[in-house]
């Protein structure tokens, strides 16, 4: 008896620290249910484009005052910090109150001294999209709000926005991230479920299906379909070096798989005149990243490869894919006419 | 009596010894070891090469290129992207403790930038960042001299 109560005792201490864990745990606890997104499928570049964001913050354990915090993931072309405005309205405030850009120097608490839009990225990456020339833009509520204890707290964003600052006509996947500053990017332990088969979280991030942006004057950028042909870095002067990558993998072209591949290119200077560089030797010879992989590799410096003089610069390329003989061409789309290279910033 | 006597010359070499330790320490005084002008005179070949993070040296053949210092001026050879495109003068924020270092051009305006010095292994290396490009395209290069 006397051994049963002591293990009796020792069972209590036991179940005493575990439930302190679990309060320990769930004390930062913010869950975020309901998130859902009204997004079209596709603007116009330069157009008003208005986008809804719902979810509910939906507390477990202590009271806290914390900033709601939401990220959005779009081309940095579309220079969002400075094209959107994006304004909530709350069950926890009175009014339309203003999201306002993070501060670039505020930490994401779960990071190690990341920002927040760095430690977006790193935690969602880029959404899926094939091109990396997105950002994740962050925002913060302009006053903090309290959440009580088992409360809930019902967001209502609305995003305004000028799409397509740089003019591309782009096809690209949005993301969304929610979350509040007190515990940031917290991993879900799963450990704290409030119904069956539904998870706490302690943030929530969505990317929706393909947008389309359409009427710029711009190129067309696609960051959700595999290309012919794709670059690094995104945007170049004719002072940078330029990757070219072909990847023979996206489509069924004339060219089968062979050795080398080479650049058949136009170069197009801002004074009016345009040089070809059509030859089949090294300077134009794209080499297979790995042998049968069909993708092929060349990095060109366009001032000295188009042979401009200093007083000169180049506005943009047009170039083919050849084979060794120079007679079969592969264009954009795998179509008979060139691919496009916009020597540009923005 | 003898006893006392022996003491009293051990006292004295124990003493002796003692007067001979102390005279012997010496207070050193140091002077401060001016830091040297930095010299880097010569020509100077790309050992490591980035572009945003990614390494250029497998996909280009910097073996040509070379940055010539002479006399305050620089030459470019055999030329690459790099923070100018012709030959000028150069100079340092300090020359005793440079942090930045400018290339003029001839005929044209300064460009400055952040500027490394490190012995790595013995060998006196030269770093510079810049983007001759887009802005957003950032450039590492590390130099060491030709020999």
């Amino acid at each position: 008896m006397r051994s049963f109560l002591h293990i009796n005792i020792k069972g209590r201490i036991l179940w005493g620290m575990c439930a302190a864990i679990i309060m320990a745990i769930i004390i930062t606890c913010c869950s975020l249910i309901n998130f859902t997104v009204d997004q079209p499928d596709t603007a116009v570049v330069g157009a008003n484009t208005t986008i809804k964001v719902q979810f509910t913050y939906h507390n477990i354990y202590q009271s806290k005052t914390q900033s709601l915090v939401f990220g959005f993931l779009a081309p940095k072309g579309w220079a969002t910090a400075q094209n959107a405005k994006i304004t909530y309205t709350s069950t926890a405030t009175s009014g339309i109150g203003n999201m306002k850009l993070m501060d670039p120097a505020a930490i994401e608490p779960q990071s190690n001294g990341l920002s927040w839009s760095a430690a977006m990225k790193k935690k969602f990456g880029i959404g899926g999209n094939l091109i990396d020339d997105m950002e994740w833009v962050v925002y913060q509520s302009d006053v903090s709000v309290v959440t009580s204890n088992g409360g809930d707290i019902s967001v209502k964003l609305t995003i305004d926005m000028k799409m397509g600052a740089d003019g591309n006509n782009t096809l690209c996947k949005l993301g969304y991230a929610v979350a509040e500053t007190s515990d940031g990017l917290h991993d879900p332990d799963g450990s704290i479920d409030k119904d069956p088969g539904v998870k706490y979280e302690y943030f929530a991030e969505m990317i929706t299906p393909c947008f389309q942006l359409t009427g710029g004057p711009g190129d067309i950028v696609d960051f959700c379909n595999p290309q012919l042909t794709s670059y690094d870095p995104p945007k170049a002067l004719d002072n940078d070096f330029i990757t070219i990558t072909y990847d023979g993998t996206v489509a069924d072209t004339d060219l089968k798989n062979p050795a080398a591949v080479y650049l058949c290119a136009t170069g197009n200077t801002a004074d009016g005149k345009s040089i070809t560089v059509c030859e089949q030797t090294a300077k134009t010879k794209l080499t297979q990243t790995t042998s049968n992989s069909n993708r092929y590799k060349i990095t060109i410096w366009p001032r000295k490869f188009f042979g401009i003089t200093d007083a000169q610069t180049l506005t943009n390329m047009t170039y083919y894919i050849t084979d060794a003989t120079g007679n079969i061409k592969v264009g954009y789309g795998n179509t008979a006419s060139p691919f496009t290279y916009t020597f540009k910033c923005k | 009596m003898k006893q006392l006597y022996k003491m009293n010359r051990i006292t004295w070499l124990l003493v002796l010894i003692a007067v001979m330790t102390f005279a012997s320490c010496k207070v050193e005084r140091l002077t401060p070891v001016a830091e040297s002008t930095k010299d880097i005179s010569g020509d100077w070949t790309v050992i490591s090469a980035t572009r945003n993070g990614t390494d250029l040296m497998s996909i280009v053949d910097f073996s040509q290129f070379k940055v010539s210092f002479k006399d305050g001026k620089y030459t470019l050879i055999n030329k690459l992207p790099f923070l100018v495109s012709n030959d000028g003068a150069y100079s340092f924020d300090d020359p005793q403790y440079p942090f930045k270092i400018s290339f003029t051009p001839t005929g044209k305006t300064a460009v400055a930038t952040a500027f490394t010095y490190p012995i790595v292994n013995g060998i006196r290396q030269l770093t510079l960042t810049f983007s001759p490009g887009c802005p957003g395209n950032t450039y590492v290069y590390t130099f060491k001299k030709a020999n």
